[in-house]
């Protein structure tokens, strides 16, 4: 559970963040920053319903705030996918008093960072600042939140940078075309299928009426959570948050649509010579349980199996088929399960030259009936375990993660309570648990296969 | 109500907040040639550490590049008497993190473990150091995973672009090694040479150590002298400075079938302990670093809507320092954007920069800086930076007066001594088609055509 969110081709940043150059020694810092999970988390609602959580890391005086709406790419009305993403990016053209470009302009001036990314599930704002300047960042959003300039030029102009943003991010990578159309064979017409940055036919014929209604329905503070980590306390915040945001008014929302996933009743195998592939890869995506949907417990054993089949060079994908067997020179898996829909588990093996993808295919699927015929290990689970619960005190070493972390966890419907006792679940879970999930999910009849082949 | 309180916020912006608290750095005395700075915090518990050694890609021979970066690879593939497996499982067992990447001038080696580990943590370290085994076995495999990883760098054209950019601007200087290699080089590669390079470059020779987290000076010292004492105590030679005729200007193809080219420009920029350099680090915020309040962003995407991205930054090695940007854009686009970026550069150069430009740098500059140093990880990685560029242990707190002090003046000085754009040397990958018009069309876009942008 304390993992980004999956649909990372959403996030906005900067195309040049992407290209990783030598750091230079005093460069502007990334966004990121730090904190532990005793319980440093509170919450409280005001009475325009905006729900606000505060956790407290007094290590350094800076603050990360955060807005999430409960609105994502699930959200995209029928024949506009990528509606909620473009929304994310009309959000920083500007309102009746700050102009556009001026939201970000300030929070420089302050000495702060700010972004935005949305996933299939929710949209979040983030400034990251020196811990004074909350009130000034709390002010801009607050007034984002009602008073969007969300004129023809400013809905318009913006589709061609986000067409510009999918060119970057999916047109001109293969790994990523074919990532999209396994999520669509996957899900079929539930709108996980649908990518969050939409399809290049779907964005350009969004309209202004469209992005008016969309705000209208989605973006209010009774569709919100504000979230506060770093150097405040809960006074402070409780005192500022009814100064900024008490005044919004609440809104009539657009109800939120939970769509069941529709049976798979076939194996789905799709043969990929997208060009410009030079790297041969072998990808296998099941539908999974989620912490979002449960059943309780099983996505705890769905994060170990991944962790114990592929979730490192102790793993057995990596140890049987890099280590031992020489077939490929990648392998690994992953569990997508902080979502509210159907969660997803996958394995990507890279085949090495001379290896067909018949042989490395028939050895993973050797892998997968191993899980599904004995319990692990007692020494696997053990270290799995481990990892897992050392990594989540890890991550609140960064206050973003650390945010970034709860705030997936509570936009999908969990507690603060589930976030905190997350790594005493995973202690708790049996080997025998592990194999079962394994024996119930990793259906092949019902999985998506995809073979990459190189094509110049 | 709302627009007074709007106001009232943007009164207050224009001061400089208020971030004085940063964290205190300290020497620790270590063994001689290793350098050590300690960031003492106890609130997690946890110890981050980052170590470089002068074993970077530069060093690999002119026929052998990828060596020092598969080296780099195989420092957690086994150690001492602990096999492969073996130290992957003991790393495992106690969820300690260890990581090893070679950079032009240095290994950069990253830990991370939880305090109540921490002696295994750094005997693990340590023998990953001094006794690297470099088994066959496991040679064959990480050459077997650099070259797949060749294959999917150069699926992206911005990666494509960058090692041919070194390559251009550098020429027989060895900053011009592609880190990973090619595949020519990589099959060349015998396990006597790794084992000779890790023989002579994993040394005691200006190392670097930078530590953050839950762990004292006494500890510290300790740990230092059980993972140190064992390397050798020769010395590495410093890289050469790049021959006169480096950097030659020009713009250069490689003809590739992308939607979307991406192109890299760069020159040379003042070296890291010049007076120039943080001058320079401000005008450059100000021309291509500030993301969405650089000039080159409000011009190149805002204004024209040319790219998602663009930007510039400074780049320092040892023995030579880079001003580098990159821009992608669809290939009908991606000429004019390379055009409007010439044309700023020489505006820049100039006119300077507005007192208003000036000022916000500053604000962002020093406000921003302990956004960078709120984590350990993030403390280590920054103060080893630090060191790498051979800073002195104050500069923490030195840092943001050295900003404060930059003029107006000198910003223009550093705009017009660097920021010209008959110095550009541009590669270009993905074959640009013919392009389309330059002027701003802001405000008055018609449907079909973008302009402004925000994210």
């Amino acid at each position: 559970m304390p993992k980004p969110p999956h649909t990372l081709g959403a996030i906005s940043l900067s195309a040049a963040l992407l290209l990783g150059f030598a750091a230079p020694s005093d460069s502007a810092p990334a966004p990121a920053a730090a904190r532990p999970a005793q319980s440093k988390a509170s919450e409280f609602q005001l009475s325009n319903g905006l729900r606000v959580v505060v956790i407290e890391d007094h290590r350094a005086p800076v603050v990360t705030h955060m807005l999430w709406f409960k609105v994502g790419g699930t959200d995209d009305p029928p024949g506009i996918s990528g509606a909620a993403h473009l929304f994310e990016h009309l959000m920083f053209k500007g309102t009746k008093t700050v102009p556009n470009g001026e939201l970000s302009k300030t929070v420089a001036r302050n000495g702060g960072q700010d972004n935005a990314f949305t996933t299939p599930d929710f949209t979040a704002y983030f400034e990251r600042i020196a811990k004074d300047r909350l009130p000034v960042v709390m002010t801009l959003e607050a007034d984002r939140m009602t008073n969007l300039d969300l004129s023809e030029p400013n809905v318009l102009t913006e589709r061609d940078v986000v067409l510009e943003e999918r060119r970057l991010r999916t047109e001109s990578n293969p790994q990523a075309l074919a990532r999209e159309q396994m999520e669509a064979a996957l899900h079929l017409s539930h709108p996980y299928g649908r990518p969050v940055i939409g399809w290049m036919g779907e964005i350009t014929t969004v309209t202004r009426a469209q992005a008016i209604d969309f705000y209208q329905h989605h973006y209010a503070p009774n569709n919100a959570m504000l979230m506060v980590v770093g150097d405040v306390t809960p006074d402070e915040v409780k005192k500022l948050a009814q100064d900024k945001f008490g005044s919004v008014p609440s809104r009539m929302l657009a109800p939120r649509m939970d769509i069941p996933p529709p049976p798979r009743l076939a194996e789905a195998r799709l043969q990929f010579a997208i060009p410009g592939t030079k790297l041969p890869q072998l990808l296998r995506f099941y539908r999974a349980p989620s912490y979002g949907k449960g059943p309780k417990g099983t996505p705890e054993a769905m994060d170990l199996l991944a962790a114990i089949m592929g979730g490192g060079p102790t793993s057995r994908l990596y140890k049987t088929l890099v280590v031992d067997r020489k077939l490929a020179s990648e392998a690994s898996a992953f569990y997508d399960g902080t979502v509210r829909g159907p969660g997803e588990f996958g394995i990507i093996a890279t085949p090495r030259d001379g290896v067909s993808f018949d042989t490395l295919e028939n050895a993973v699927d050797q892998i997968v009936r191993s899980m599904n015929t004995a319990a692990p290990e007692m020494g696997e689970l053990e270290r799995a375990k481990t990892r897992l619960v050392a990594d989540y005190t890890y991550q609140h070493d960064n206050q973003f993660v650390l945010g970034q972390d709860y705030g997936t966890s509570l936009s999908i419907g969990l507690s603060i309570a589930d976030v905190e006792d997350w790594p005493n679940r995973i202690k708790a879970v049996q080997a025998a648990d592990v194999r079962k999930a394994a024996q119930t999910y990793l259906l092949k009849e019902e999985s998506v296969t995809g073979r990459m082949q190189p094509r110049p | 109500m709302k627009l007074r309180s709007l106001l009232l916020a943007f009164a207050f912006a224009v001061s400089i907040p208020a971030t004085a608290h940063a964290i205190t750095v300290k020497t620790v005395q270590g063994p001689t040639g290793v350098e050590t700075w300690l960031s003492e915090e106890h609130a997690l518990p946890m110890i981050a550490v980052t170590v470089a050694l002068p074993a970077g890609s530069a060093y690999d021979p002119a026929d052998k590049p990828g060596l020092a970066e598969l080296m780099a690879s195989l420092l957690d593939e086994g150690a001492g008497d602990l096999s492969s497996d073996a130290f992957k499982q003991a790393l495992e067992n106690r969820a300690i993190r260890l990581t090893a990447e070679a950079e032009r001038d240095f290994v950069v080696v990253n830990l991370t473990t939880l305090t109540e580990n921490a002696d295994e943590a750094f005997r693990l370290l340590g023998l990953a150091l001094a006794h690297p085994r470099f088994d066959s076995e496991a040679v064959e495999r990480m050459r077997v995973a650099q070259l797949a990883s060749l294959k999917a760098q150069d699926e992206r054209a911005s990666q494509v672009a960058q090692k041919s950019w070194f390559a251009t601007y550098f020429g027989t200087h060895p900053y011009a090694h592609p880190g990973p290699g090619t595949p020519a080089s990589l099959a060349a590669i015998k396990v006597e040479d790794i084992k000779a390079f890790a023989a002579s470059h994993l040394v005691r020779d200006r190392v670097k150590v930078a530590v953050s987290g839950d762990i004292t000076d006494a500890q510290l010292r300790k740990y230092l002298q059980q993972v140190f004492v064992p390397l050798p105590a020769s010395s590495v030679q410093q890289v050469p400075k790049p021959p006169a005729d480096a950097g030659k200007p020009g713009s250069h193809t490689i003809v590739r079938n992308e939607a979307a080219p991406v192109a890299i420009f760069g020159f040379s920029g003042p070296m890291r302990l010049d007076p120039d350099f943080i001058p320079t680090f401000v005008a450059n915020y100000i021309f291509g670093g500030g993301n969405f309040s650089a000039r080159l962003m409000d011009e190149v995407r805002d204004k024209r809507g040319l790219t998602y991205g663009i930007s510039t930054q400074q780049a320092d090695y040892k023995s030579a320092s880079l001003i580098i940007g990159s821009v992608q854009s669809d290939k009908a686009k991606i000429m004019t954007a390379l055009d409007v970026t010439k044309s700023e550069m020489a505006r820049f150069a100039k006119d300077g920069a507005t007192a208003k430009e000036l000022a916000d740098a500053k604000t962002f500059l020093t406000g921003s800086f302990p956004l960078g140093l709120d984590s350990n990880v993030k403390i280590a990685r920054t103060l080893n930076g630090y060191q790498r560029s051979g800073l002195g242990v104050d500069y923490v707190e030195k840092r943001n007066g050295l900003i404060q002090a930059v003029t107006l003046a000198k910003v223009n000085e550093m705009a017009k001594k660097y920021y010209d754009p008959a110095k550009l040397v541009i590669v270009i990958a993905g074959t640009p088609a013919p392009a389309a018009p330059a002027a701003p069309q802001k405000g008055a876009a018609p449907a079909e055509k973008g302009t402004t942008a925000s994210r």
